[in-house]
């Protein structure tokens, strides 16, 4: 293994999901562009570090390589990856910034044969994949989703998983109130700059469940969106015939919840997925009828673990894929909701100018 | 010794509102009356008011409407404090016991998580094939026994299968609710009120039999489960029209609905949200 970025995502997500795997995964090399960070956490695991992801890619002891780097790197560094002739590629989410280089990706993978693997955590995750075992005909029923998202700040967690060093201060001005005191184009900005980083920063994580209920996907129409202090969103939206309402809110709890529902005329599916992180086991998903409920889970392991086992499959020529196309559908998706989200600020202020 | 009020039941509010088996629970209170009742039970279908402006005009003492649909309660009110006329409407949601003013310490860590809120998200499920306008209502008349204030209500989309309205609390924080028709679930509605630091949720039952409602509050000191009633609220409006007859004090239930009928209201008139 080798990590491109070892900031908090890879020092407290991906390294002790790494612990618990080391019977079949190895982290060998860590880069880094903050030299003092990337020589720190190597030395956690034994690995070697770097500040270059060159060095990183030449390094023949490294087979499979994480992408844990800021958004705008991932897309080249997925494809210089692939040309390295590793094994295999995980990229943390987006793995692009763009449906261009989204097709870039694909094209590249095709044409090296080097698996990709994007880490949609809660794809991996034994509870949602037993609910898809077992909940037969429900996604050709259901018209209605909903994606409830509300959680502490994230250093709550990453403090309970492990010891960070490097942690940024999170920015003064994204405080609750900030926005009150901007106006005009500058609130404007801010809300839209909110929704898309609410989008693709959280609701991510569950729009590939969303598009596994929703089939016309292209077909997607944001209804609404509104921000929540001091960070989250409320968010309405239509793909097809099928309904979704995706809500989040980061304030200060000390009780995280994260469900996931799809509801059709006589059957729903409902998921608790356990919080990034802490390795507090898979989600619980109930498969509910009017005569039955059906409890799936939890399991041992959650789908930062389940994504890296599957890597390990990969790597080792004995799973399958997950297929280009899905990947780029998830993103398009993604990427579709957080601009249509973004534009409703403008529609937003537009109506109430109307209205006054 | 207390006389049982003598109660008379179509077989629509019968249906709706389970009366027979209710007033059997409380045998006391209540007895079935032959000819000449002292309570009527009636279904909340449209045109509700006036049937019970009838019934009142005809010299009962109470009145139960039973699930009522958005509608002016104005004329009745009157008629009904001309007469001296209790009438109690037993709402599925708002009518539970677990929202009644005597409960007091949910009521206040509900109130309180209001104060501090950042986010209303309320859902209500009811069966396919329901009225989605019957249940926006039942919705509707639950979040505002839970002492929500709704502005700005707008209606961002519905059909058979459900609906969203969007709204914001006094200080400014959004309120979504959501219709969802489904026989999966029980009908049932919940209130999550999220605070900067924790919430408050109020699951509400289906009022069909006496599963309890669920509130709980989460503060940056705990949780806390609030005391379980394992009575209907088909049952706790009966009891409180018991105790308006008896104390002649009559039930706020009208007025309350006043206001409920003009949310509503607002919401046909609402132009069309922005996309």
């Amino acid at each position: 293994m080798g990590i491109l970025g070892a900031g908090p995502v890879t020092q407290a997500i991906h390294l002790p999901s790494l612990a618990r795997l080391r019977d079949i995964l190895e982290v060998r090399h860590i880069m880094d562009v903050d030299p003092a960070v990337a020589e720190s956490v190597a030395a956690r695991v034994g690995a070697r570090f770097s500040t270059s992801v060159e060095e990183l890619l030449a390094d023949p002891a490294v087979e499979i390589v994480a992408i844990c780097s800021p958004h705008q790197f991932h897309a080249v560094q997925v494809i210089a990856a692939c040309r390295a002739g590793k094994k295999a590629v995980l990229c943390e989410k987006p793995f692009a910034m763009n449906g261009e280089e989204a097709a870039a990706i694909a094209a590249i993978s095709a044409e090296t044969g080097v698996p990709i693997v994007v880490g949609a955590m809660h794809t991996f995750d034994p509870g949602w994949l037993a609910a898809e075992s077992a909940w037969g005909g429900l996604p050709d029923q259901v018209h209605t989703i909903r994606s409830s998202i509300v959680l502490p700040p994230n250093p709550r967690f990453e403090d309970f998983a492990t010891e960070i060093v490097g942690r940024t201060p999170p920015p003064a001005a994204a405080t609750a109130g900030a926005n009150a005191a901007a106006s005009g184009a500058a609130a404007d900005a801010a809300e839209k700059a909110k929704l898309t980083g609410g989008v693709i920063g959280l609701a991510i994580h569950d729009l590939p469940l969303v598009r596994r209920f929703a089939p016309d996907f292209r077909a997607v129409e944001v209804l609404h969106a509104q921000t929540v202090l001091p960070f989250g969103y409320v968010i309405s939206l239509r793909a097809g015939s099928v309904a979704i309402e995706l809500r989040a809110a980061m304030n200060g709890t000390w009780e995280p919840s994260w469900t996931f529902e799809a509801i059709g005329d006589d059957a729903s599916l409902s998921i608790d997925f356990t919080p990034s992180y802490v390795h507090a086991g898979s989600a619980t998903a109930r498969i509910r009828t009017a005569a039955s409920t059906t409890v799936l889970g939890p399991f041992g392991h959650n789908g930062y673990e389940g994504e890296w086992r599957k890597l390990a499959e990969l790597a080792r020529g004995t799973g399958t894929a997950p297929h280009p196309e899905t990947l780029i559908h998830d993103l398009e998706f993604a990427l579709a909701i957080a601009d249509a989200a973004a534009a409703c600020v403008d529609a937003g202020a537009a109506y109430e100018e109307a209205r006054a | 010794m207390t006389t049982p009020l003598l109660v008379q039941s179509g077989p629509d509010a019968e249906q709706a509102g389970a009366v027979g088996a209710v007033v059997a629970s409380l045998p006391v209170s209540f007895a079935p009356a032959g000819s000449q009742p002292d309570v009527v039970a009636l279904a909340g279908t449209a045109g509700w008011t006036a049937s019970a402006t009838e019934a009142v005009r005809a010299g009962a003492r109470g009145v139960v409407v039973v699930d009522p649909v958005a509608e002016d309660p104005a004329a009745l009110a009157a008629v009904a404090a001309d007469a001296g006329t209790a009438v109690v409407l037993d709402q599925a949601w708002a009518g539970n016991p677990a929202l009644a003013e005597s409960a007091g310490a949910a009521r206040n860590a509900i109130a309180d998580a209001l104060a501090d809120a950042v986010l209303l998200d309320s859902v209500a499920w009811g069966a396919p094939g329901i009225d989605t306008e019957v249940l926006l209502t039942r919705h509707l008349a639950a979040v505002l026994a839970c002492g929500v204030e709704l502005t700005g209500l707008r209606v961002i989309q519905r059909n058979a299968n459900g609906y969203t309205v969007i709204g914001s609390l006094p200080g400014g924080a959004p309120a979504a609710l959501q219709g969802i028709t489904t026989s999966s679930v029980p009908a049932t509605a919940t209130v999550s009120v999220l605070t900067s630091s924790g919430r408050a949720d109020i699951t509400l039952p289906d009022a069909s039999a006496g599963w309890p409602a669920e509130v709980r509050s989460v503060t940056s000191a705990g949780a806390a489960t609030f005391p379980t009633l394992y009575e209907s609220a088909h049952r706790h409006s009966w009891r409180r029209l018991r105790t308006a007859v008896d104390s002649g004090v009559p039930a706020a239930d009208l007025e309350r609905f006043a206001a409920l009928t003009a949310l509503v209201g607002q919401l046909h008139d609402e132009p069309a949200p922005p996309h």
